[in-house]
């Protein structure tokens, strides 16, 4: 079936982040008129508009959106297989936990690996503890939203003695990220981000029909013909991998997770898991606040966890305290 | 306009337990094809596992349950929901999905990442919408429907799957009567159609007026299988649900009528 609805939220959605890139492109600093953006980007500026442009701020802005989708799109998953509107992977502590470990291979603790696998590994820890202590519920029901709490607070706790224990410069260094702010993104998590993304949309593509499935009970969804654990092991473990990849970019922006599908879901077509939509919206949220963190107070500079922070806590509050009759509550 | 084939479902000495504990044991069951079977008995007798086993939801402990022969859990997922197709009892939707977005996932089963909507899941989406009386509701969204009209739209979804085998976990529970007899109907009609059905039904009333089987279960066992007509005794009732009555045979449709119902006979009033 065509899907008319979708198709416009998904247009509309491309056009609003293509307007985010393009102005997040352009301000700063040193601005630069939108047609010049343009022009840089095409390679037909001068060198000076082309540094700007590519090198200072294109890398920002791509490391923002990547990271934005990514972050989305794990909410959007989570929240589906658990079905509860509040189980994103910052709520569950996944986003805490792999910054623990990333944090811990920036400080050094004698770990040289990379901090995207490090994030990786400690996302997958937060989401095996939290789903080993929900029992035999899985993910389902508030255990595991609870577990993912805890484990979430430890973690935090975790960065904080790191962070208390190296050298103050070390620390200065760490600290921006560890609130969550592309500016001390590396090029190699980057790289590896783009990567997972565009793996981890395919696939979720290949299965989305299955995953629509489960949004009614398990018995409809195996009626309809879904393997349910298969779908659910393979949901949670992309939804982990973006997670990790996403928070080796940006630190953990959780609130995007939340935001984002939220949108999504009001404006596309009941029944379907708006997977591209999230993607979208959590870019364009990404992108605006690193925007508005890096302008707003320039040349002082908001990290972006924080931007997301005071616009999505309210939100958050609103999501809990609103009379609901939604089924995914 | 109904799938031509037919499928075969039998239960082989299936134990169905839940964790640690046994709700059934040892089952055997086979549904007769082409006809309504009934599973009746007290709450917590196992009808509704029984019906799940027989879905697949629930796998068992021991034994197997045979589609067309052969092991429900080794046969691939897609395989089996194009031939059986199930109404649970728990059927919460997500918020704002109308009639039409129901009955499409019902051709789910039949469709692939490469295969999209074809002129064969229109074809069985208007037959099924009809069938189960909501074409005239498609576009509403479910949570504004009645109670009826939502279980019929459900119905519906499970019809467009276009399988030779329907189950129903108590489809008309939480329904009134208007409501009841308009599901009771469409399951005939849909076994007129050359579907094999077996429902859970509360009811042992409707169970005999409706029904051209019946399985009769308790504690976890069947303890009567046939026609109501066979079966259905004031003994059987007796056992069932502690309760005596008499029976008497229902002048229009001949099906048996449970009569003076009352706790137990030692406190019959007569």
């Amino acid at each position: 079936m065509p899907d008319k609805r979708t198709t416009l939220a998904n247009s509309s959605l491309l056009v609003l982040l293509l307007l985010a890139v393009i102005t997040s492109l352009s301000m700063g600093t040193v601005q630069v008129p939108p047609p010049d953006v343009l022009q840089a980007l095409m390679g037909n500026a001068d060198p000076m508009t082309a540094f700007v442009v590519n090198e200072l701020r294109l890398s920002r802005v791509v490391a923002g959106l990547l990271s934005g989708a990514a972050l989305a799109m794990a909410g959007c998953l989570m929240q589906t297989l658990a079905r509860n509107r509040l189980a994103t992977p910052g709520i569950i502590g996944i986003d805490n936990a792999a910054t623990a470990f990333a944090v811990a291979s920036v400080v050094g603790v004698g770990l040289s690996l990379a901090p995207s696998a490090m994030a990786l590994a400690g996302a997958a820890c937060a989401t095996a503890i939290a789903f080993g202590l929900a029992g035999a519920n899985g993910t389902r029901g508030y255990r595991f939203i609870v577990a993912g709490i805890g484990i979430g607070a430890i973690a935090g706790a975790v960065t904080q003695v790191l962070l208390s224990r190296v050298a103050i410069d070390a620390a200065n260094a760490a600290y921006p990220w560890t609130v969550g702010s592309l500016n001390a993104r590396s090029g190699n998590s980057v790289l590896v981000l783009a990567i997972g993304l565009a793996a981890g949309y395919a696939i979720l593509m290949l299965i989305s029909r299955a995953l629509n499935t489960l949004q009614f009970s398990d018995a409809v969804a195996i009626a309809l013909g879904t393997r349910l654990k298969a779908t659910r092991i393979l949901g949670l473990a992309l939804s982990v991998l973006l997670t990790g990849l996403a928070v080796s970019v940006c630190g953990p922006v959780g609130l995007i997770a939340l935001l984002a599908p939220e949108l999504a879901r009001t404006i596309c077509r009941p029944g379907k898991v708006p997977l591209t939509a999230s993607a979208l919206a959590g870019a364009t949220f990404m992108v605006v606040a690193d925007l508005l963190g890096r302008t707003l107070f320039s040349p002082l500079e908001i990290p972006v966890g924080i931007i997301t922070a005071i616009v999505g806590s309210p939100y958050l509050l609103w999501i809990l305290l609103k009379p609901s009759r939604r089924s995914l509550t | 306009m109904s799938p031509a084939q037919t499928s075969t479902l039998a239960a082989d000495r299936i134990t169905l337990a839940h964790r640690h504990f046994t709700v059934a044991e040892n089952l055997s069951v086979a549904l007769p094809t082409g006809k309504v079977t009934a599973i009746v008995g007290p709450n917590g007798c196992g009808k509704s596992t029984l019906l799940n086993g027989l879905a697949r939801i629930h796998a068992p402990a021991k034994g197997s349950v045979l589609l067309d022969g052969k092991d429900i859990h080794r046969l691939p997922s897609k395989d089996v929901a194009r031939k059986l197709a199930l109404l649970p009892q728990d059927n919460t939707a997500p918020e704002g999905l109308t009639v039409a977005d129901l009955v499409r996932f019902g051709r789910q089963p039949h469709q692939g990442w490469m295969k999209q909507w074809s002129n064969e899941d229109q074809q069985a989406f208007d037959h099924a919408v009809q069938a189960a009386d909501v074409a005239g509701l498609a576009e509403r969204a479910l949570d504004t429907l009645s109670g009826g009209q939502r279980q019929r739209a459900w119905i519906a979804m499970a019809v467009a799957q276009q399988t030779p085998l329907l189950l129903l976990d108590e489809p008309t529970s939480a329904l009134d009567l208007g409501h009841q007899i308009e599901v009771f109907e469409l399951i005939r009609t849909l076994s007129g159609q050359g579907k094999t059905i077996a429902m859970v039904v509360h009811d042992l009333a409707s169970a005999c007026r409706y029904a051209d089987h019946m399985v009769a279960m308790k504690a976890g066992k069947i303890i009567e299988e046939g026609t109501p007509a066979e079966i259905v005794s004031p003994e059987l009732v007796q056992e069932l649900y502690d309760v005596s009555c008499d029976l008497i045979q229902d002048p229009a449709t001949g099906s048996p009528l449970l009569v003076n119902v009352r706790r137990n006979s030692n406190f019959s009033t007569a």
